[in-house]
């Protein structure tokens, strides 16, 4: 790796870790051992196996370095139909109490932002942290580290249905720059949350944003995340152990993003827990979409699945990388994985790894990839109806797609993110083909 | 257009049609005229062209036409894309009908009457007024209502996806409907159930064209004209009682017929 593309990167972090020195020890330490690391390995280039398919040439440069700054203002969106009468705003990466509403939080759940949380009790923060993220050299997690400032910590204990509204918006309309969120979830006691996950911004900016969770015994965690247009690079990882008879849900949907690195790694820890992992993303131009999976089946009786669907047109790329790693005391998993992207242009391109490593003998575990243009069948079909050859191509956009938000319940909401992938599908005369 | 004129005017006029699949001629000079309430019925043995046939007229485009014209309500229909033949009245009852995971029956339906509509600069139908008509023509066809809110023929059975073909003439309106094959898959009460959906939509100026390898169907849908479609060409036409005949000797006349010319051609 080049050191010079890492100049402007290096210069900030050595700067952040002697600002921050003496807060506390083992997050010093923490801080400390991130940016050796980082200055070891910087950025991966694309001879990196796990980056392989997102090019990170334009974030090594210089423009994404600096931090975002503490003050910004909400990019304007149209608001999405959430049901979650709570809302938590964070902009550059700081959670923002005057602009977040939490009034109607239940008794067992609590909401605090982790810069406030670290300054009263950082102790029991950093392990929780050291426990639900542990160190690791990953260009984003290093810099997380590094940069740890805020971000949120929801716990929730004993039975509680609540629906939660997160919106992390990036205004990067002064100065480009970067912010750095690390969140933390902890459910217990048959605890129930639903989170939709918002993501804008304005002007050039990277958000960086990570969690940590622990689903306990016969919890319940759904989360719906929804990439705006508009945003440009994101890297957002999840780290989530699930606990016997408990669900892990998630749904990512979006379009218009420079570049979206996705990552999950969920591990099944307790039997009978389940993983559900679904993505639909419309892509366009030079965007990049990367979804980067792994499912640990670590006990016995778990299921897992997952459904990841892209339109691709422009010269965009999409990546998918799924491991489902089953242990050897993992028996009776049951484990579906599917990746299907369509192509509507002849220099989109789509690149599909499906990964298994099976060690327990009774297993079932499925996986399938399909990458292909529009069905020629089904065009004629609607045609054949009457309807016009461009509206036919967004029926069948809009049909491939849907699969992925069928279990939505929120009706108003799944039209919502259908509606926001269908209007980013270029028409056939621009796709590029 | 008074019933005078009907007899005078034909909806569609095929004239030495040539088309081709991957560089293979299938069909070889095709004649056919077809008067407004006509029911024509075309047999023939497997390969002969049949459903080639009937997908140039849907426009499909797999078929290269060679050669010829098709004259349709006296437009060029050779010359329209499949939803401008759609719009313009011609309907084609697919063979296989193609499945559509993700979109609804409903919802597929009220967009193709719209786009139907708005062709003909008719204002589009909402929501409610839609289902009224549906519903109506649902029970025309026998079908269950669950089925609108399925997705197109995804699990349908057999039956189910013919009826469903039928439901949506009836809800397009066409002018010319074209039946590919329609009893193909069918057992005898699917068969007859579909043949009373054609039949309740028989009458006035509404022309049929039924493709068939069987007699069968045509006991139930009952043809003004029969035509045998011989490696490309009508090579006989006759009424109804042709049918019958047809399914007495089958088509083995045919093949020898062809075997004899290229004797000849041979020696």
């Amino acid at each position: 790796m080049s050191t010079e593309t890492v100049d402007p990167w290096h210069a900030m972090l050595s700067q952040q870790v002697a600002d921050s020195a003496g807060a506390h020890s083992s997050l010093d330490q923490r801080r400390q051992s991130a940016s050796e690391l980082f200055q070891q390995s910087g950025f991966p280039t694309r001879k990196h196996e796990e980056w392989r398919y997102t090019p990170l040439k334009s974030v090594a440069q210089g423009e994404y370095s600096a931090l975002l700054p503490a003050d910004g203002a909400l990019p304007g969106d149209d608001e999405l139909a959430t049901t979650s009468d709570i809302r938590i705003v964070l902009i550059n990466g700081r959670f923002r109490d005057d602009l977040s509403d939490l009034t109607a939080l239940p008794d067992e759940v609590s909401i605090r932002g982790l810069a406030g949380m670290l300054a009263e009790n950082p102790d029991s923060v950093i392990e929780s942290i050291d426990r639900l993220i542990p160190s690791e050299d990953h260009p984003f997690q290093n810099l997380a580290d590094v940069f740890l400032c805020d971000g949120l910590v929801i716990d929730a204990q004993g039975e509680t249905d609540a629906r939660i509204h997160i919106v992390h918006a990036q205004d990067g309309s002064a100065v480009s720059g970067s912010s750095h969120v690390s969140g933390l979830v902890r459910l217990s006691g048959g605890a129930k949350i639903e989170i939709l996950e918002e993501f804008r911004s304005r002007g050039t900016t990277l958000a960086n944003i990570r969690w940590g969770m622990e689903i306990g015994s016969g919890c319940e965690f759904s989360r719906q995340r929804v990439v705006r247009p508009g945003c440009d690079v994101l890297y957002h990882g999840t780290r989530v152990q699930v606990e016997g008879k408990a669900i892990f849900r998630d749904l990512i949907a979006g379009s218009g993003a420079r570049l979206v690195r996705n990552e999950i790694h969920a591990i099944l820890a307790g039997p009978e827990g389940h993983v559900d992992l679904l993505g639909g993303y419309v892509s366009n131009g030079d965007e990049i979409v990367d979804h980067h999976t792994v499912i640990e089946h670590a006990v016995e009786d778990c299921t897992s699945r997952e459904i990841y669907r892209g339109v691709l047109g422009g010269g965009s790329r999409g990546a998918f990388t799924g491991m489902i790693h089953v242990h050897q005391d993992a028996q009776r998993t049951d484990a579906e994985q599917s990746n299907d992207a369509i192509l509507l242009s002849r220099s989109a391109e789509m690149n599909t790894r499906p990964r298994l490593e099976i060690y327990a003998d009774d297993v079932k575990c499925t996986h399938g990839a399909t990458v292909g243009e529009l069905d020629d069948e089904s065009l004629f079909y609607l045609r054949s109806r009457g309807v016009g050859l461009e509206e036919a191509r967004r029926m069948l956009v809009r049909a491939f797609t849907a699969e992925v938000f069928k279990d939505l319940e929120n009706e108003a909401l799944k039209e919502q993110f259908i509606e926001q992938l269908q209007e980013a599908m270029p028409a056939a005369g621009e796709s590029g083909s | 257009m008074s019933a005078h004129e009907n007899e005078e005017k034909m909806i569609l006029d095929v004239n030495n049609l040539h088309a081709s699949v991957e560089g293979s001629p299938i069909l070889k000079g095709l004649n056919l005229s077809v008067k407004p309430g006509e029911v024509h019925a075309i047999m023939g043995p497997n390969g002969s062209g049949k459903s080639t046939f009937a997908n140039v007229l849907a426009g499909r485009e797999d078929y290269t036409v060679d050669s010829g014209s098709v004259s349709y309500s006296g437009l060029d229909l050779l010359d329209l894309d499949p939803e401008e033949r759609a719009c313009e009245g011609i309907f084609l009852a697919f063979q296989y009908p193609v499945s559509i995971p993700g979109i609804s029956n409903a919802y597929f339906l009220r967009s193709a009457l719209n786009a139907v509509r708005r062709y003909r600069e008719e204002s589009e139908v909402d929501a409610v007024d839609f289902l009224q008509l549906v519903r109506e023509k649902m029970k025309l066809v026998g079908m269950d209502e669950k089925l609108l809110q399925r997705s197109v023929n995804d699990g349908f059975s057999g039956g189910e996806k013919k009826r469903n073909e039928i439901l949506q003439m009836a809800v397009l309106d066409p002018k010319l409907a074209i039946l590919d094959e329609t009893d193909s898959g069918l057992d005898i009460d699917a068969l007859r159930i579909v043949a009373e959906g054609v039949n309740a939509l028989r009458g006035g100026d509404r022309a049929f064209i039924v493709v068939t390898h069987y007699q069968r169907l045509l006991d139930y849908i009952v043809p003004d004209h029969v035509h045998v479609l011989s490696e490309g060409q009508i090579v006989r036409s006759g009424d109804k009682t042709l049918a019958h005949e047809l399914e007495r000797e089958g088509y083995s006349w045919l093949e020898s017929g062809h075997a004899r010319e290229k004797t000849q051609e041979a020696s």
